[in-house]
């Protein structure tokens, strides 16, 4: 008798190849894939990684769908073409198959055709647009695509990642701006205290996010989550504290209030970490800009030894946080206008502080939040308790301060109005104690918008005033674009987002769709793009009010969509090009080093992602999708430069090395990866190994050390004289009035709300009113619409573009809330509704159906939807019969804010369904 | 690594303070084990206490427990379930029947039973083809601790818990390390040493020592734990994880088998009793015991309807040893010839009492069936075994008296009702015992429920059933048999509610008066990686 399996097969016998997950942004994730008689049969963890990878080489629970994704019989087989010219949801596309050669062709000839026509239309936007899925990680899956479109040339890819900036994104702007933080990391491994205003870190941090969090609660973290509904991550936190949505601002101002006003700065402040490395000490002129030395028009700070104002880069000086006497200089405001000051009272910027945030006390916050004033005061105590202001840590031999606290900030707190206000005032608690950028504190850990991009350490430059540089959109009467360069206006809109490859995403990616219904006045005409490429996006699901997005995307005349299964987005598209996807196409990408979401490693290099098994449908690889169209758009030499150039992640020629391909031959895929090879392992060995495509393909990957001791900026700054631009916003105030002045040049009037936003030091305003408003704008009564709807990260479903996998769905149903709408027990009695009843959610401007589910982790106020669902196309996800919070919120510019972005939260009313049964949602 | 000398125990360490639910243990199994849709031999409850504003939330990892006195073993009449010496409780799924047994005896809903080839797109991928297990069809499955990876370990000098590829997959795989596996019986190895924290056993009081231990220390806060166990008292407002679910392993064919074996036997033993006391004519004699055979083979055969493995029905024989179910054959296999020579040779008082003895056999080989399948509260409830023999004689007396009424050549002795009504009375007061002791035999609130309402029907029609027997025997003796199936039929297939999982501590954490305690004083306790 046994109970072995007859077919097993010892792990060291079986055939797995390595390739990487990079799914969601917290990748990549390095995983070994099992092949059996040409067929992908199983996923596992990399276990050669243990050591070398943050979280010894594990894979999260989405990577494990890549078999099924692989096999879903509802993929698209091959090359499809539109028969119907009527598009929409209610008109079937009729698809007709046709050969790789035809659908090739057909994209190549339109791309011929308006490069024949220029680049740019009539209002000057780009004839080409393209989109792609949230967050960067579709590049990890296009090859070469990246090449094609450079040699291309001008491209509006700020439709956004198919929906708005649904992101954290005002942490990416200030982030960036203030400590090379694109995204924000409490230095989990040593950290001790966090206050979590609902970052759902366990759902969306990847597996090096929940290795690390893991491990630092054993070592005793506490962590208190500050949220409507007791996500995942919640549920792990020391202590749930249930607050009013949208209110984290006021919650966040009163802990400040507590540390400024009511303990004594001068005792609980690391005193000598705002006077050396933020702008407190820098005085103020009455107009809300630096006083400046007439001289060298640096700002001044007062010098507690000689008991004088002197520019803060004097050699030996002592500034003072407080108590400054009278002080003479010049202010420097917008536009070139200067005041002249003499004998005035010296206000520092730590004393504005200290005066901005008097208002907000904790009874003054527990109006507002929901939390008792006694709560927010002994959260504030117990972040003090934990600053370990004076302690010092030793790492790789070299000493710095050990402050282990931080302040986390969910995607919808930090999106949308309130952004700026929560980011900034969590970036001054991190100040106030010492704890920006060095270890147990608060990090960044990658950069998109400065430059250069690859470590962040060499991002830290000299800028204006002491701070480092950063690459604002000129608001400058000369340099200002009166003119969009892209349809989102980003460089002419958000001085904040630069000007990087990233900035069009980082625009107001909503108001392409928005701008389309509705044309804003003097403004450019919204022109649709002639040919709009989408790739591993859905806006029809994925955008706010989601039904209209889809609705204008009908309305584009061309678009190729590559295309996995049907769905809601690609439904509307007049070719469809089923690619390679993950476990079929050929890409080496860098991995280590600092990167999204808390992918801190020790490590750096380069990884690979190749073929495991045969293919079952008429695919194509990405990278030979563009050298085909490259080739019959006539642009292969342009798309072999940009290769060369680096395109493909690496410049295939420098000075150390030549590995470019022949400018004139039209490249193979392995030649182009093979080359990529080269380069790359040139590049980590420093040409003592250079190994080819298949080393990579046999091994998975090749590491270098990566110092653990870059991960911390505030040594680099100290190293390089500089200080954080904190607390005290003088350039996006400065920037804020000329934008101010530029628009209203222009005759736009229409963003006036926004600038309003670009304040010095933000104040308080009523977020809640801002959603309430709006229901008033659109002609319906606030009393019809009680209750907030938020969303929250399923894990499982994210960024996968696996919820037509029948399997993430089984294990995702074992996550609370995956069934349907979250609710409190009381509201639901309220309305007569209990468990597992089907609901209709109605907001100002939409209506979805789904499920009650109903759990006490909620507020009463309150109810959430997880995830992204309301599918009509997809196949498997159109039977979920899910509610989604896409078709509840709106697309309108009251909701933006002055980065462009908007939000994840609407009011509600919830009501029973009168007709209790999945086919009326359907039918709806 | 090496191999350790001495026999490992292997088990489990989960750590709830680390578990995200994040589900990469469920899938990663699903891979592993190459599970059919909808079935997880790992996965992770997330479960929700308290009511707001004092809620907490918590991820429980559950399957099978693997523990050190499976209840599952000695029920299996096939010895297809089996403990090896390192610990694994194990399956040769070539045995088994698929009579599920084992899967209502577990008090952890570890066990499964499919018994159609099923596939997540409906007509199988190729990755499905190629994975397909028809071995498991029809048969019981549950976790095996990855049996073939610890097998592999020992042939390459591995060991399992520090070698990730011959460590079970949900431990290999998980991304917060909340899962640690290896050997209890080495002292240094991580199990042990994790072990040595604050843990607990689910369903400790079944003293099954399961296998795989929970550690909820929260460090900081560890003042103030949870006792969780008062939750069965207040169940959640949807569908709460920890709450035992229907089981629907054994259903109205299985019921079929206790209605009918019951009568079946209880008839027998009555009719044999009145044999010897000379009451029946020697064709009567034959005749009740035809029918008493008969009914009690219609009871087997539904029971042969139900299990996934026909064809190796006679596995069943192979565990007199433990299994009453394999011993309830045995007596069939005895009974049955006795019958069969009785109705050849005649009924000597002999051959009544043999059968008798045999019939009285069969009927407590019943009762233990339930009671031993320590998965379902109800059943295993110490009022079961009397209630269940005492039914059984009620309802033979009933069905005798019934019978004695309608044909020739049988006596309906006043003291066969005396019997019945005896019977019933114990029986009814099994049933009180039963309901009104219900929390203390820890049946879960849905199942008290139930009891409750089926309380509502059978104690009137039982009181009236003992007195009809009283005064109208034969109509009392029929209201006592159909009060006896009715009962049997809702206890297996209406309140057989699953044991759920009592957990007796949990960390401390959540909102209001179940948040951790504050820490003003801030927090030293604890190296931080990287510190000198």
């Amino acid at each position: 008798m046994s109970a072995r399996s007859r077919s097993y097969k010892p792990q060291n016998e079986r055939t797995k190849k390595p390739v990487y997950c990079y799914q969601c942004v917290a990748g990549p994730d390095l995983l070994r894939v099992e092949e059996e008689d040409g067929i992908a049969t199983r996923v596992e963890s990399n276990y050669t990684l243990e050591g070398k990878h943050p979280a010894d080489g594990r894979v999260c629970v989405k990577a494990y769908g890549l078999i099924q994704k692989t096999y879903n019989p509802n993929r698209v087989q091959q090359p499809m073409k539109r028969t119907n010219p009527e598009k929409g949801r209610e008109h079937d596309p009729g698809w007709q198959a046709i050969s790789w050669d035809e659908a090739l062709d057909i994209v190549a000839g339109k791309l011929r055709e308006v490069r024949d026509k220029g680049l740019r239309d009539e209002a000057g936007y780009p004839r080409v647009a393209a989109s792609f899925g949230g967050g960067g990680t579709p590049t990890q899956y296009m090859g070469t695509f990246p090449a094609f479109l450079s040699a291309w040339g001008a491209v509006d890819l700020g439709f956004g990642a198919g929906q708005g900036v649904k992101c954290y994104h005002s942490e990416h702007l200030y982030g960036e701006l203030w400590h090379r933080a694109f995204i924000v990391s409490p230095d989990v491994p040593r950290c001790k205290f966090v206050i979590n205003c609902g970052s759902n870190v366990e759902a969306s941090g990847g597996v090096v996010g929940v290795w690390r969090e893991a491990d630092a609660r054993a070592h005793g973290l506490r962590r208190i989550q500050v949220e409507p509904h007791l996500s995942v991550t919640g549920a792990l936190a020391g202590e749930w504290v249930p607050i009013k949505p949208k209110t984290d601002a006021a919650f966040l101002f009163a802990l400040i209030h507590r540390i400024l006003i009511e303990r004594n700065p001068q005792e609980v402040c690391d005193v000598a970490y705002l006077s050396e490395m933020s702008n407190s000490p820098y005085l103020l002129g009455p107009n809300g800009f630096f006083l400046r030395d007439p001289g060298s028009h640096e700002p001044l700070v007062w010098d507690e030894k000689i008991g004088k104002a002197v520019p803060y880069n004097t050699d030996g000086i002592q500034p003072a946080l407080t108590g400054a006497g009278k002080v003479s200089g010049v202010e420097k405001g917008p536009d070139g206008q200067d005041w002249t000051h003499e004998d005035i009272p010296g206000i520092t910027a730590f004393e504005k502080l200290i005066e901005h945030v008097r208002p907000y006390s904790p009874e003054w916050a527990q109006e507002k939040t929901g939390i008792a004033a006694d709560t927010i005061r002994r959260i504030a105590d117990e972040y003090l308790a934990h600053a370990s202001i004076g302690e010092t840590i030793e790492i790789d031999g070299r000493t710095f301060p050990y402050r282990p606290v931080a302040v986390m900030l969910g995607k919808g707190v930090n999106n949308g109005w309130g952004g700026y206000q929560t980011t900034w005032a969590r970036t001054v608690l991190a100040v106030l104690v010492g704890a920006l950028e060095v270890p147990g504190g608060l990090l960044g850990t990658n950069v998109k918008l400065v430059r250069p991009a690859h470590y962040r350490a060499d991002s830290v430059r000299h800028g204006e005033d002491g701070f480092m540089h950063f690459p604002f959109n000129d608001t400058s009467r000369n340099g200002w674009q009166p003119k969009p360069k892209i349809r989102n206006a980003y460089n002419t809109l958000v001085p904040l987002a630069a000007d990087s490859p990233w900035s069009p995403a980082l625009g107001p990616a909503h108001l392409p769709w928005l701008f389309q219904k509705e044309q804003p006045e003097n403004w450019p005409t919204a022109t649709k793009p002639d040919i709009w490429f989408c790739y591993r996006t859905n806006p029809s699901i994925s955008s706010w009010n989601a039904p209209e997005v889809a609705e204008r995307i009908a309305e584009f005349p061309f678009t190729v969509a590559f295309a996995y299964t049907q769905d809601e987005t690609n439904y509307m598209a007049d070719i469809l090009l089923p690619e390679a996807t993950d476990l079929e196409s050929l890409q080496l990408i860098r991995v280590g080093n600092t990167k999204m979401m808390q992918a801190f490693w020790k490590k750096e290099g380069w990884g690979i992602r190749q073929p495991v098994g045969k293919k079952t449908v008429d695919c194509m690889d990405m990278t030979e999708i563009a050298t085909q169209l490259a080739r019959r758009a006539g642009l292969l030499k342009e798309y072999v430069a940009a290769i060369n150039r680096g395109s493909a992640g690496i410049k295939l020629k420098t000075d150390a090395y030549d590995y470019s391909l022949p400018a004139d031959a039209q490249p193979s895929v392995e030649d182009i990866w093979g080359q990529v090879a080269k380069a790359a392992s040139h590049e980590v060995s420093n040409g003592a190994e250079v190994r080819d495509l298949d080393w990579f393909r046999r091994e998975g990957y090749m590491l270098r050390e990566f110092p653990e001791t870059n991960w911390f900026l505030a040594q680099t700054l100290r190293e390089q004289g500089l200080r954080f631009e904190l607390p005290y916003q003088e350039r996006v105030y400065r920037h804020g009035r000329q934008l101010a002045n530029r628009l209203h040049e222009a005759g736009v009037n229409w963003w006036d709300t926004q600038l309003d936003e670009y304040e010095p030091m933000p104040s308080y305003v009523s977020f809640p009113d801002i959603w309430i408003d709006h229901i008033r704008e659109v002609g319906k009564d606030p009393d019809d619409f009680p209750l907030w709807a938020l969303t929250a990260r399923s894990m499982q479903y994210a960024w996968g573009a696996n919820v037509g996998l029948p399997m993430i769905r089984e294990v995702a149903n074992n996550v609370a809330g995956h069934r349907g709408v979250i609710l409190n027990p009381e509201t639901a009695a309220k309305a007569g509704i209990t468990d597992n009843d089907w609901v209709l959610i109605t907001s100002p401007t939409g209506v979805t159906r789904g499920r009650a589910v109903l759990r006490n982790g909620i507020r009463p106020d309150t109810i959430v939807m997880i995830g992204q669902f309301d599918h009509w196309a997809t196949p498997v996800a159109k039977d979920f019969n899910l509610p989604s919070l896409n078709s509840l919120t709106a697309l309108a510019l009251s909701l933006t804010d002055s980065t462009g972005s908007g939000s994840d939260i609407t009011r509600v009313r919830v009501e029973r369904d009168p007709d209790q049964s999945a086919k009326r949602k359907r039918r709806a | 690594m090496t191999q350790t000398a001495h026999t490992p125990r292997y088990g489990m360490v989960v750590d709830v303070n680390r578990c995200v639910g994040c589900q990469t243990c469920t899938i990663s199994c699903k891979h592993a084990n190459d599970t059919a849709p909808g079935i997880q031999w790992r996965s992770v409850l997330d479960v929700e206490q308290g009511s707001y504003p004092d809620v907490s939330r918590f991820f429980l990892v559950v399957g099978c427990q693997h523990c050190a006195e499976p209840p599952c073993v000695p029920v299996c009449p096939t010895g297809a379930t089996f403990q090896r010496d390192d610990g694994l409780v194990v399956m040769d799924y070539d045995t088994c029947i698929g009579c599920a047994y084992c899967a209502v005896a577990c008090p952890y809903q570890a066990r499964t039973i499919a018994h159609e080839a099923d596939f997540y797109y409906g007509r199988p991928t190729v990755q499905e083809q190629h994975a397909a297990h028809p071995e498991r069809l029809g048969v019981a499955q549950k976790c095996t601790f990855c049996i073939d990876r610890i097998d592999e370990a020992k042939d390459r000098g591995l060991t399992p818990g520090v070698d990730s590829e011959v460590t079970p997959a949900c431990s290999a795989s998980c991304i917060a390390q909340a899962i640690t596996f290896g050997d209890f019986n080495d002292a240094d190895s991580k199990v042990s040493q994790l072990a040595r924290g604050h843990t607990f056993q689910i369903n400790d009081f079944l003293k099954t020592d399961p296998q795989i231990r929970y550690l909820y220390d929260v460090p900081g806060s560890i003042d103030g734990l949870e006792d969780t166990a008062a939750h069965a008292d207040a169940p959640a407002p949807g569908t709460d994880p920890l709450a035992g679910r229907l089981q629907t392993f054994w259903d109205m064919r299985a019921a079929m088998n206790f209605i009918l074996g019951g009568l079946g036997s209880g008839f027998l033993l009555v009719a044999c009793a009145v044999m010897l006391g000379g009451l029946v004519t020697p064709m009567a004699a034959k005749a009740l015991l035809v029918a008493g055979a008969a009914i009690i083979s219609l009871g087997l055969f539904f029971v042969f309807l139900k299990i996934g493995r026909k064809s190796r029905f006679l596995n069943a024989i192979r565990r007199p040893q433990t299994s009453w179910m394999s011993r309830e054959i045995y007596v069939v296999a005895v009974m049955f010839p006795l019958i069969g020579l009785a109705l050849l040779i005649g009924v000597s008082m002999l051959l009544a009492a043999l059968i008798g003895v045999a019939a009285a056999a069969f009927l407590y080989c019943q009762a233990r069936i339930l009671h031993a399948a320590k998965g379902i509260p109800a059943w295993r409830a110490k009022p079961m075994p009397p209630l269940l023999v005492a039914t059984g004689l009620a309802e033979g007396a009933g069905l005798y008296l019934a019978v004695a009424e309608a044909l020739p050549g049988i006596n309906p002795a006043g003291w066969v009702a005396g019997i019945g009504a005896a019977a019933s009375a114990v029986a009814l007061g099994a049933w009180m015992w039963l309901v009104a002791g219900a929390r203390a035999h820890r049946i879960p609130p849905a199942a008290r429920m139930c009891l409750i309402e089926a309380s509502r029907l059978y104690v009137p029609a039982m009181a009236a059933g003992i007195v009809l027997l009283a005064l109208v025997p034969p109509m009392g003796g029929i209201v006592v048999v159909l009060a006896g199936a009715a009962m049997k039929a809702w206890l297996i297939t209406r309140a057989a509610y699953q044991q759920g999982f009592v957990l007796p501590a949990m960390p401390k954490r959540g909102s209001g008066r179940r948040a951790s305690p504050p820490r003003l004083t801030g927090f030293r306790a604890g190296k931080p990686a990287g510190a000198a």
